[in-house]
């Protein structure tokens, strides 16, 4: 209210009331008053200004700028055992003043600040910093989903005691309250005493879970059965002592090897003395290891597990066949390198989006941008199709397309349904479904034998990037653009499960060998691994720096592989959750990777053309015993890269029998 | 503030028809706009990894332009890349080249083909880790593998040889100039001679030897007719044959082809004043010092160079200077191969000789003048030969018991011949027996003849005895011949190669008769050169022979 209204109402209230006197009074003081005031009023504005000037240069931009600033000449100064721990707390403290900047408005200081300090980060974060760079305005930052996860979340530094003293001293010291409070605010240390960590430790500190490290951590302690399933196949098969072979025996000794280490594993973590749970898992692991025969391959060593899903059976026509397709199994090692068959696909004008090849190799699916899904008989191709009559049972529109304009049969079978590009394609593990999904969000199901539409499974509300059949078929799993993973079985065509957790979009979906758990990549560079029973997630893997392309599992189920944008291979350890080693060698995307059936091999197809064989064994080993040493330089062995004539590796697929399939689109400009 | 200019914002404003946006406004859009852009930019750069592609194309941002519920952009539908131009004067301002079409062109121009069917092919990419080298796999030398094999394998280091690129040094490209300026412009000067001993004895002109002969062989092409430029070249070449240090003999081939050029060319330089005959005499030289030096190394290099002298000898349709120095080629090879080349043939060819030289009959001053080179040349070249049989005799003779000891001699070695001629056919070795011979010397070669003898039983007894019994010079002149076969040894092939059609044995035959009719040689020639050859034969034996 201003004042000269008060004394208008004031004025008014005692003429009313008829106090002349004292409203003569009022007056006189009134005049006196504000005489008097005019004087003050001198001087209170350049006290205002100060104050105003002192309070800007305490909030302004520049604040931030020259806290940093010195934080970083300090850290870069610093000593060099302890440089890389304070090293990590400046990129939250860098995104976090760019953040206050912007959210203060001061959009070109914010600029300014980031362009000045951007290359510090660039190699490790590249692509946050591609997407904060975006970010011009306060509504940007709420509105976008990866700064708002940045805000509300705080960064976990691991850093030794010593440090931490040092880094606040220097903050006191320097008095940069600023940075301070940054500090204080996102950034939740655990502080160790003893050495500071080493550089190649870890840089979980960077990625983001979406929830504290005290949650990932109490997941990543969860229990997991990663071993095979009772009474498979392979263990039939040894039962019958099919595979007791003069070759065989001669790899016992490895296998025994195998064995010893599990249980010194087991011995080991008890002594690290982990929770209760992970000791009885590791006991039964090793108790299932010693029972098992010297002569059984390294899969069999693997603990044995309920199935948690009620699982088909399995034909026994089929099962024969599978059988007599194990007893002919290829041995592989590191001395003994698969045999590669190529298909590679022509005239696809760019439009290959995805592509699958059925677990004996004679059935390649690809799905193309224009929403149509192709399928070659690949036992057929060579030979003149005959003309049977039985296509007539199947709708006419189908038939149509089976003969091509010119009359003449195409080579392959054209599945249409979709409304969208087709993202994937995935056999069922008898080759006689298909599922595919795609950019219009649903997921469809073929069959092979009659080449038609069976199902379309709607519950996805964004494009579904990755779909896969689980090996025992089916229950399929798929993953979208929605941030959720979904487990359904073919017979249903509403989810059974659904998984959400990711903070980004799920870009990759695998299940493990023994079907009670499936593991997701997504772009927020996390692995998850999640329980179908219960649809927990049960171990977050932190670790790659940019989005997940692909999964592997190991036949024996204890490890997995995942490959991402920037060429990067990891292999994981399932039950403790860390990475074993990282497979560095490839210069652009990891479109596929495959284990080989005994799991000694794996095999990576990336957009770099090549086919690279990694060597399994050594891989998990070396890193083994470098790390009893506290050596964790990780030196990875690959055993053979085969280049192809520009042609980017989409897929990739072991048969049974060990023979090595690969898919890609020629690619003439690549 | 933003990267998109306010004046973006305005032209954008103006298409959509709004006309007066105020600048504050433009100005607050600007960075909400950048904002969007990025956004849908990641959005398709998904979509493009997820349709496994690493380049954008404009299917990607209509399909993340979908995922926002927003109206895709129409006319960019095509699944190549954009070809984007970069805009004159600006750095990093690019546009697409859209060429203005007439719409008549179009409906009027022919249906384009229909586009192949997408399809697909099987290869073995790998059989058991081993890439078959068939035309479906990159070649295994491309040069991206090179680039990985750092990382490639510890197992199996790969040894990728690059191109050798050949790098010579500033000094020696300097180096080089030099002696090409001196030999094309001062051949004669003495800073040339020393250069020349610098050639000889310098240790680092390796590097430069392909220049060296790329050159000479260039410039005696192009200066025929330049007498001292190629006598300078010529020298040139000699002092590199003779620096110890330069593997000359990996360019042969390239140096042989110009030497012999300025043997038997037909015209070098001016043919009256320039004394092109030196010339000739010393390029000869040259050839018999490479062919001495590198003949047991490439074993077809003597015969070649015997050949191309023999063709131009024997052809008479060849000028008068090209048989000179085909004569003195020969001449400069060694005796043996005028006896063999130039003996045979000698009688008829002074027979064509004879009338060019003669005044009444070749009335051209310069062409009787040659034919009397060539006649010297033909003299010195037999007259040597003589020379160096006589002199291998005149150490033994003396003159009593030389007539008996020839006439024993003579019917010793023919029976002799014809056991080593049967024993050939026999042992079909001919090359074991005569190295065997060779390396044991004149005097146990006479064991292998022995050991022939005894094939013939009858006759050979009496030629044995007879053989031991007769004189030294018997013994004398087998071990020599034998000598001489050592020596022939390597000049064998050629010798296979002129007579190709004659049966090994044969050649031994002839061998051995040319050392027998040595003397009776002597007869013949005597008479076609009448008394000049007897200067190059010591008297005595000239008095023995005659």
């Amino acid at each position: 209210m201003d004042e000269d209204e008060i004394l208008g109402y004031v004025t008014a209230y005692l003429k009313k009331k008829g106090f002349k006197q004292t409203e003569k009074v009022f007056q006189e003081e009134f005049q006196q008053n504000k005489s008097s005031s005019s004087s003050n009023s001198i001087l209170e504005p350049d006290i205002a200004n100060h104050l105003l000037a002192f309070s800007q240069l305490e909030n302004g931009p520049a604040r931030y700028h020259n806290g940093y600033s010195r934080l970083r000449t300090w850290t870069y100064s610093s000593l060099d055992l302890y440089r890389h721990e304070l090293l990590r707390v400046l990129y939250p403290v860098f995104i976090h003043c760019f953040m206050d900047l912007v959210a203060k408005g001061h959009i070109q200081e914010a600029r300014n600040f980031f362009n000045t300090f951007r290359e510090d980060h660039e190699m490790m974060h590249l692509r946050d910093l591609q997407k904060l760079e975006g970010v011009l305005s306060p509504t940007h930052l709420k509105e976008m989903e990866f700064a708002h996860s940045l805000r509300q979340s705080k960064f976990n530094i691991k850093i030794c005691e010593y440090s931490y003293e040092l880094l606040l001293q220097h903050l006191h010291s320097t008095q940069s309250t600023t940075i301070l409070g940054i500090i204080n605010e996102h950034i939740n240390f655990q502080v160790t005493s003893g050495q500071p960590s080493l550089i190649s430790d870890d840089p979980e500190a960077v990625t983001l879970t979406g929830s504290s490290q005290e949650a990932a951590n109490q997941t990543n302690q969860k229990e997991i059965h990663w071993g095979l399933l009772e009474d498979s196949l392979e263990e039939r098969l040894e039962k019958a002592g099919a595979l007791l072979s003069d070759s065989e025996k001669g790899d016992g000794e490895a296998k025994e090897g195998e064995n010893d280490e599990s249980k010194k594993r087991s011995t080991e973590v008890g002594k690290q003395g982990g929770s209760v749970k992970k000791i009885k898992k590791d006991k039964g692991g090793s108790a299932t290891g010693k029972s098992a025969k010297p002569e059984a391959n390294t899969v069999s060593a693997a603990p044995r597990v309920k199935p948690e899903l009620p699982l088909p059976i399995i034909p026994t026509e089929v099962e024969h066949s599978i059988l007599d397709d194990l007893r002919n199994r290829v041995q592989l090692s590191s001395a003994a390198l698969p045999s590669v068959s190529f298909y590679t696909f022509i005239n696809t004008h760019n439009s290959l989006s995805c592509s699958s090849i059925s677990h004996d190799g004679s059935l390649v699916a690809g799905g193309f941008s224009d929403s149509s899904l192709k399928v070659w008989d690949m036992a057929k191709l060579g030979q003149q199709p005959s003309t049977s009559l039985s296509q007539g049972e199947n709708d006419a529109s189908q038939n149509e397309q089976m003969l091509g304009k010119s009359g003449e049969k195409r080579q392959y079978t054209l599945f249409q349904g979709h409304s969208g590009p087709v993202y994937a394609a995935s056999f069922s593990p008898l080759g006689d479904f298909l599922l595919s999904s795609s950019a219009d969000s649903t997921i469809r199901l073929w069959s092979t034998k009659l080449d038609a539409n069976l199902v379309c499974y709607k519950g996805h509300n964004y494009p579904v990037w990755d779909v896969q059949f689980s090996p025992a078929g089916h229950y399929f799993a798929s993953s979208s653009h929605d941030r959720t993973a979904r487990i359904w079985s073919v017979d249903r065509i509403r989810p059974l499960r659904i998984m959400a957790g990711h903070l980004s979009d799920v870009d990759c979906v695998q299940w493990h060998v023994n079907c009670n758990y499936i593991a997701t990549g997504s772009s927020d560079k996390t692995v998850r691994l999640w329980d179908v029973q219960s649809g927990e997630c049960v171990r977050v893997f932190v670790g790659h720096r940019g989005m997940i392309l692909s999964l592997a599992m190991s036949p024996d189920g204890r490890y997995m592989a995942s490959g991402d944008e920037d060429g990067t291979i990891m292999m994981w350890d399932l039950s403790s959750g860390r990475c074993v080693t990282p497979l560095v060698g490839h210069t652009s995307c990891v479109w596929s990777l495959a284990f080989s059936s005994e799991g000694a091999i794996l095999a990576s197809g990336s957009a770099d053309c090549t086919v690279k064989l990694w060597d399994v064994n050594t891989s998990t080993k070396v890193s083994r015993i470098e790390e009893k040493n506290g050596n964790t330089n990780n030196r990875l062995r690959s055993l053979k890269t085969l280049t192809t004539k520009s042609t980017p590796v989409n897929a990739l697929r072991f048969s049974r029998r060990n023979l090595l399939f690969a898919a890609g689109a020629l690619a003439k400009n690549a | 503030m933003s990267v998109i200019p306010k004046e973006t914002i305005e032209v954008i404003a103006q298409t959509i028809g709004i006309t007066n946006l105020s600048s504050d406004v433009a100005l607050a859009l600007a960075p909400d706009l950048e904002y969007r852009i990025r956004e849908i930019m990641q959005e398709s750069i998904k979509c493009m990894r997820h349709s496994m592609r690493t380049f954008l194309t404009a299917d990607d941002v209509d399909t993340a332009l979908a995922l926002r519920n927003l109206e895709p952009l129409y006319g960019f539908a095509s699944n190549d890349p954009l070809r984007f131009k970069r805009a004159a004067g600006h750095k990093d301002l690019f546009y697409i080249d859209d060429k203005d079409v007439d719409i008549k062109d179009v409906v009027e121009a022919a249906l384009p083909k229909v586009p192949l069917d997408t399809s697909i092919t099987s290869h073995w990419l790998a059989i058991e880790g081993v890439q078959p080298a068939i035309p479906e796999n990159a070649p295994v030398e491309a040069p991206s593998e090179i680039r990985k094999t750092e990382y490639k394998e510890d197992a199996l280091p790969v040894d990728v040889k690059l191109p050798v690129k050949h790098i010579i040094t500033m000094e020696l490209q300097l180096y080089y100039e030099k002696i090409i300026e001196l030999c094309l412009n001062k051949p004669g000067s003495i800073t040339f001679r020393r250069a020349l001993v610098t050639l000889t004895t310098d240790s680092g002109l390796h590097p430069l030897v392909p220049y060296f002969t790329r050159f000479v062989a260039d410039e005696v092409s192009r200066s025929l007719n330049n007498i001292n430029i190629l006598f300078s070249l010529m020298r040139l070449m000699r002092s590199l044959l003779q620096n110890p240090h330069i593997h000359i003999e990996l360019y042969l081939h390239q140096l042989m082809p110009p030497i012999i050029t300025c043997i038997v060319a037909q015209t070098i330089g001016n043919r009256l004043s320039d004394n092109h005959w030196e010339l000739r005499d010393f390029s000869a030289n040259l050839v018999a010092l490479i062919c001495k030096r590198f003949g047991h190394m490439y074993h077809n290099l003597q015969p070649r160079v015997t050949k191309t002298f023999l063709h131009s000898f024997l052809d008479p349709t060849k000028a008068l200077p090209q048989h000179y120095g085909a004569i003195k080629g020969i001449a400069a090879l060694g005796s043996r191969l005028v006896r063999l080349l130039i003996l045979p043939n000698i009688e008829p060819y002074l027979h064509l000789l004879e009338p060019e030289m003669q005044l009444e009959k070749q009335k051209n001053e310069i062409k009787r003048q040659e034919a009397w080179q060539v006649y010297g040349a033909l003299l010195c070249a037999v007259g040597q030969t003589m020379h160096e049989k006589v002199k291998t005799f005149s150490s033994l003779l003396s003159p009593p018991i030389r007539a008996t000891s020839r006439g024993d001699g003579k019917g010793m070695t023919v029976k002799s011949i014809k056991h080593k001629a049967s024993s050939v056919n026999l042992m079909l070795q001919p090359q074991y027996a005569r190295r065997k011979m060779a390396a044991d010397g004149g005097r146990s070669a006479l064991v292998p003849m022995n050991s022939m003898s005894v094939d013939n039983m009858q006759g050979s007894t009496s030629g044995f005895s007879n053989m031991m019994g007769v004189s030294n010079s018997n013994i004398a002149m087998s071990s020599s011949s034998v000598r001489q076969l050592s020596n022939e040894n390597t000049a064998r092939r050629e010798v296979e190669g002129q007579q190709w059609k004659e049966a090994s044995s044969s050649i031994l035959a002839q061998a051995w008769k040319d050392e027998i009719d040595a003397g009776q040689l002597l007869q013949p020639l005597s008479e076609l050169f009448g008394e000049s050859l007897f200067s190059f034969l010591p008297t005595h034996a000239t008095s023995v022979f005659l």
